[in-house]
């Protein structure tokens, strides 16, 4: 008995009802939505989480407002003259020769001002609306989680299997990764060494010779023989190769993506890798005292930029540069203003980096204003949703169903040319704007809410089943003109495809979704 | 046995707790430790006290959603019958598990789960009947066990299970005569000629037969008795003069009708081999599996001694084991491996999780949890033989049998699912209240607080502090601890916005999910 089910009917096994689900036209229906195009299911992403909230102002510089800088921040500002110009406006932290280089080569993209509407300068709070990918407190999944759920139904119940024998992501460490989390389990597994198949533990204790090491050592043997997936990675990582002298074996990260190398050139099919570096938390010496463009910002960034290019470097020679991207991201950025302990507090917006031989442009986005006078404790305003850049990598890199990634999210989405580098004049224009109605979350399991624009009018929303017969009649009222937030239980309806029908004087239009 | 003398801290009392309840939050760690030794142990012997199951399922024809059943008659039409009796054994099964998540600090329930591993009894078609065995146990699990032997002998449900209701002079059934001896009181030893076992022989197994025969069962899922009931039919019972073996000095049990097997049963506990048989089961059961040469002469021969002195009132003999130096010994600390019911039960009641909705929501979430041990390799209602479950007696592995590849996984699924939303029943989400346990902890505020104290509620013994750090880690998402620190601070000033207490108990989930996979939980 599956646990999915189980936990569902809350029943004893044996007395739950046998669930008999109308195959053919199920996958017909599901196939065209939730199908991942052979072209994209050797895609890999990887994402490097900056934790601490990374001051972009001193990553990303506007080159254009140095004089503005300078009355914000003198005391921790890198000299002029220092600053990798990338183009007239945007100049890079000259510890990142390495993304320096990887631009000059349009392997680098900038997307500028990135951030969400009424940020949250709490980390904790913050990190959560950045691996969830939604403003929603009560979203718990997260935005990779909530794809492969609809991609993968039925985890982790029926995985691994022939198909897919390899975790979906890899989450570098000891902890699996919140944008992985799905609705029943969590997408990433957690792999320190992928060279040591038993990893599963986040220490080994030595058997002392009591009864208590004699137990904590056999149960530690089976947790490590039930490691599915430990097996697949060691030997993905010894088959693997990795052939660029760039890695620095001082720099954890670059260790680490050495690692991702080493198992993508091996065979092995995960789709996400996550890697975590600490300390951007700069409150005090971010910057050394006597020099600016050094200190602890600057050598984590410089770690960043020089693992990245090793990376990108050896994905060039091994053959393996179109098939992956990867994405940085940070809770927040610092405030305009430094402080006074050479240091900057928690802000808001700040630039995130894109990398990859397919990613679309250089610079997206314009520079921040840094303005003279500035309100105490301003950060940059937010001018790209972070969630628009989500939406726009599963579009260009999953090849994602417009409307299952609408299900993903909670904003309608603004799609930006983010990684069609490798593709051929197929690029749609930019911010394509979606009106069609919207179910989310999608797949959903208790509620979800329905998102529609109407006009002043009486509206009538049928529940209808893959079969066409009508359900039940979820809505009918007269609506004023703008936009519409309906909630809906769905609590009673058994695992499938079903549809909302929205039927008034003006349009007549479908809507689907998937039951979990 | 020497008791113990040495110092009384949160490890002492935490150990005693582990052993003894299903699970103990920090602060009981810490009333105990204040009370002291003697006082806790006193405190352990309160009964916990229940309520009867209540109907909460539509099959349910007889009683109205939230009515007891347990003294209900059933529907005469079959169907209706069965359909009935479903909803009663769902109920019974969500029952037992709400008694194990929101005992009392007690050691009722884990004596109780002591018995019925003891007599080993599965569910005998009438939901009342094995409600009423339960009952029992519960009544007498701290009592006197020859009255418990006795009034268990007789019970309806045991009558079922082991053919005692079909038991007569003229078809004896040797059934429970055989598992009396065996595995109820004298204990099987080694073989020393054909059907003699060291402690007993066949005809003490045909003798038993006869002594037991004349008790019929009767009110079965019954439309008009409200009671399955047992009673002596004298015209049924065996008359003749019962001879026992030599193990038994060739003692005979004379007729005596419907008291005949009770004064069976004084001479069965007569026999050394009694007190000692039932506290091996004791020691491996709260101590350790390996009774050493060292552990029968020193532990188990005082406590059986204690035993047969107070006349087989079990209380003082786990008063003086849990009092005793070699309880607190660090040798066998972490030595037992935490069975299903235990596991779940540690997850949910160190932080006083329970499952609070409406009837048929709340019975709904207990008989998962009920399902969820059962798929670990529990299911209490059901032993696996009358024996018990393997961990408790199969040598040499013993606990070990509670860990395969299967059920490990299953303790790692329940991990994910408590500790996340993902647990739905009708639109209620069922997780643990992490909150409330970092609340109730000596200094939430501070990160390294927080892990010394969950691995002190968690573990048995401390772990290396690298361990702690990795862990820490986790609660601070990998930020300076002074972030937690804020973090926990600004969700204290205005506890009920989601803004500041999810992010709280998002870093609590993921610290407790990585916490219930550390095999250091998986034993106490």
């Amino acid at each position: 008995m599956k646990r999915r089910s189980f936990l569902r009917n809350g029943a004893l096994a044996s007395l739950s009802l046998p669930f008999v689900q109308n195959g053919l036209s199920m996958q017909a229906v599901a196939k065209k939505l939730f199908e991942v195009p052979k072209s994209a299911e050797d895609k890999v992403l990887v994402l490097i989480r900056m934790n601490g909230g990374n001051d972009g102002l001193n990553m990303v510089f506007p080159r254009d407002q140095y004089a503005e800088m300078l009355v914000q921040r003198a005391n921790i500002l890198v000299p002029e003259t220092e600053i990798l110009p990338l183009t007239l406006e945007v100049g890079l932290h000259p510890k990142m020769t390495g993304m320096q280089t990887l631009f000059n080569e349009g392997k680098l993209s900038v997307i500028q001002n990135v951030g969400y509407p009424e940020p949250n300068r709490s980390h904790f709070r913050s990190m959560d609306i950045w691996t969830t990918g939604a403003l929603d407190i009560n979203q718990t999944s997260g935005w990779l989680g909530r794809y492969f759920d609809s991609a993968y139904p039925n985890f982790p119940d029926d995985y691994p299997n022939v198909d897919y024998p390899d975790p979906f992501a890899i989450s570098m460490g000891s902890e699996v990764s919140t944008t992985c989390q799905g609705l029943m389990g969590n997408f990433s597994h957690a792999v320190s060494d992928p060279f040591n198949s038993s990893n599963l533990l986040l220490t080994s204790v030595a058997n002392d010779g009591t009864y208590y090491g004699g137990q904590i050592e056999y149960i530690s043997t089976l947790i490590n023989q039930t490691n599915e997936y430990g097996q697949q990675i060691s030997s993905a990582a010894s088959a693997g190769n990795s052939l660029s002298n760039l890695y620095d074996p001082q720099n954890p990260l670059a260790v680490q993506l050495k690692y991702v190398a080493q198992m993508i050139s091996g065979g092995l099919q995960t789709k996400v890798y996550i890697l975590n570096v600490n300390g951007f938390d700069t409150h005090d010496a971010q910057v050394d005292q006597n020099d600016f463009k050094e200190g602890v910002h600057a050598n984590l960034l410089k770690r960043i930029s020089d693992a990245v290019r090793a990376f990108q470097h050896d994905l060039q020679l091994l053959g393996l540069e179109q098939r992956v991207a990867g994405l940085t991201f940070s809770e927040f950025g610092r405030q305009i203003a430094s402080n006074g302990s050479l240091g900057t507090d928690h802000g808001d917006a700040a630039p995130v980096l894109l990398f990859g031989a397919c990613v679309s442009s250089g610079i997206v986005g314009a520079n921040p204003q840094i303005p003279n006078q500035i309100n105490n404790q301003a950060g940059l305003p937010m001018a790209i949703d972070f969630r628009d850049i989500y939406a726009s990598i599963l579009k260009d890199w999953f090849e994602v169903d417009q409307q299952v990634i609408q299900g993903l999210f909670e904003q309608n989405i603004t799609y930006y040319d983010m990684l069609q580098g490798c593709t051929n004049g197929s690029s749609e224009s930019a911010a394509t704007q979606l009106h069609k109605p919207l179910v989310f979350p999608n797949p959903s399991l208790g509620q979800h809410q329905l998102k529609f624009t109407s006009i002043n009018e009486f509206v009538e929303i049928y529940l209808i089943d893959q079969s066409g017969k009508i359900l039940q009649k979820s809505f009918e009222g007269q609506l004023n003109a703008g936009q519409q937030l309906l909630t809906f239980e769905i609590q009673f309806l058994q695992t499938g495809l079903y549809h909302y029908l929205l039927k008034s004087a003006s349009r007549q239009e479908l809507v689907s979704f998937q039951k979990l | 046995m020497t008791p113990y003398s040495g110092p009384w801290t949160a490890a002492q009392a935490a150990h005693l707790l582990r052993r003894c309840t299903f699970g103990a939050t920090y602060n009981d760690i810490q009333i105990a430790v204040q009370a002291g030794m003697s006082v806790t142990i006193s405190n352990l012997l309160l009964a916990n006290s229940t309520d009867e199951p209540l109907a909460y399922d539509p099959a349910e024809q007889i009683v109205a959603q939230g009515q007891t059943w347990v003294s209900a008659v059933y529907p005469q039409d079959v169907t209706a019958n069965q359909q009935t009796e479903g909803a009663r054994m769902k109920s019974l099964g969500a029952w037992i598990a709400k008694n194990l998540n929101q005992e009392s600090l007690s050691l009722t329930e884990k004596m109780l789960f002591f018995w019925q591993n003891h007599f080993g009894v599965t569910t005998s078609g009438d939901a009342r009947a094995m409600y009423h065995y339960l009952h029992l146990l519960r009544q007498n699990a701290l009592g006197n066990v020859k009255q418990l032997v006795k009034d268990v002998s007789i019970d309806p449900c045991m009558l079922l299970f082991l053919n005692g209701s079909t038991n007569t002079v003229f078809s004896p059934n040797e059934n429970y005569a055989r598992e009396l001896l065996e595995l109820f009181t004298v204990g099987k030893g080694a073989q020393l000629a054909a059907g003699d076992y060291s402690t007993f022989t066949e005809q003490d197994v045909a003798a038993g037969a006869k002594i037991f025969t004349g008790y019929i069962v009767q009110g079965v899922r019954s439309s008009t008795q409200n009671q399955v009931t047992s009673q002596f039919m004298a015209p049924l019972h065996d008359n003749s003069s019962k001879v026992l073996s030599y193990h038994f000095n060739n003692q005979v049990v004379n007729a005596a009708g419907a008291t005949e097997y009770a004064n069976y049963i004084d001479i069965v506990f007569n026999q050394p081999d009694t007190a000692t048989y039932i506290c091996r089961k004791l020691y491996r059961y709260f101590v350790n599996c390996d009774i050493t040469a060292w552990v029968e002469q020193h532990i188990i021969t005082d406590m059986a001694q204690t035993f047969v002195a107070n006349n087989f009132e079990i209380t003082p003999v786990l008063v003086e084991l849990f009092s005793s130096a070699h309880f607190y010994d660090i040798s066998v600390r972490g030595a037992i491996i935490r069975s299903p019911l235990e596991t779940l039960c540690a997850m949910l009641n160190t932080s006083s999780t329970t499952a609070n909705f409406d009837l048929q929501t709340t019975y709904q979430i207990y008989l998962s949890m009920y399902g969820l041990a059962d798929q670990m390799g529990q299911g209490y209602a059901a032993p696996p033989s009358v024996a018990g479950w393997t961990p408790y007696y199969q040598a040499p592995a013993f606990y070990r049998l509670w860990i395969n590849s299967t059920y490990i996984k299953k303790r790692f699924d329940v991990a994910n699912v408590l500790t996340s939303n993902s647990f739905n029943v009708n639109g209620n989400i069922f997780k643990i209240q992490v909150l409330n346990l970092l609340n109730g902890l000596s200094q939430p505020a501070s990160a390294p607080q927080v892990i010394e104290d969950l691995c002190l509620v968690l573990f048995p013994k401390d772990i290396p502090a690298s361990d702690k750090l990795a862990i820490k880690a986790i609660l601070t998402g990998g930020l300076p601890d002074f972030e937690w620190t804020l973090q926990y601070n600004e969700y204290l000033a205005d506890p009920s916005n989601p803004t500041f207490y999810t992010p709280v108990e998002l870093r609590m989930q993921a610290v407790l999910n990585v916490m219930f996979k550390m095999p250091q939980f998986h034993v106490c």
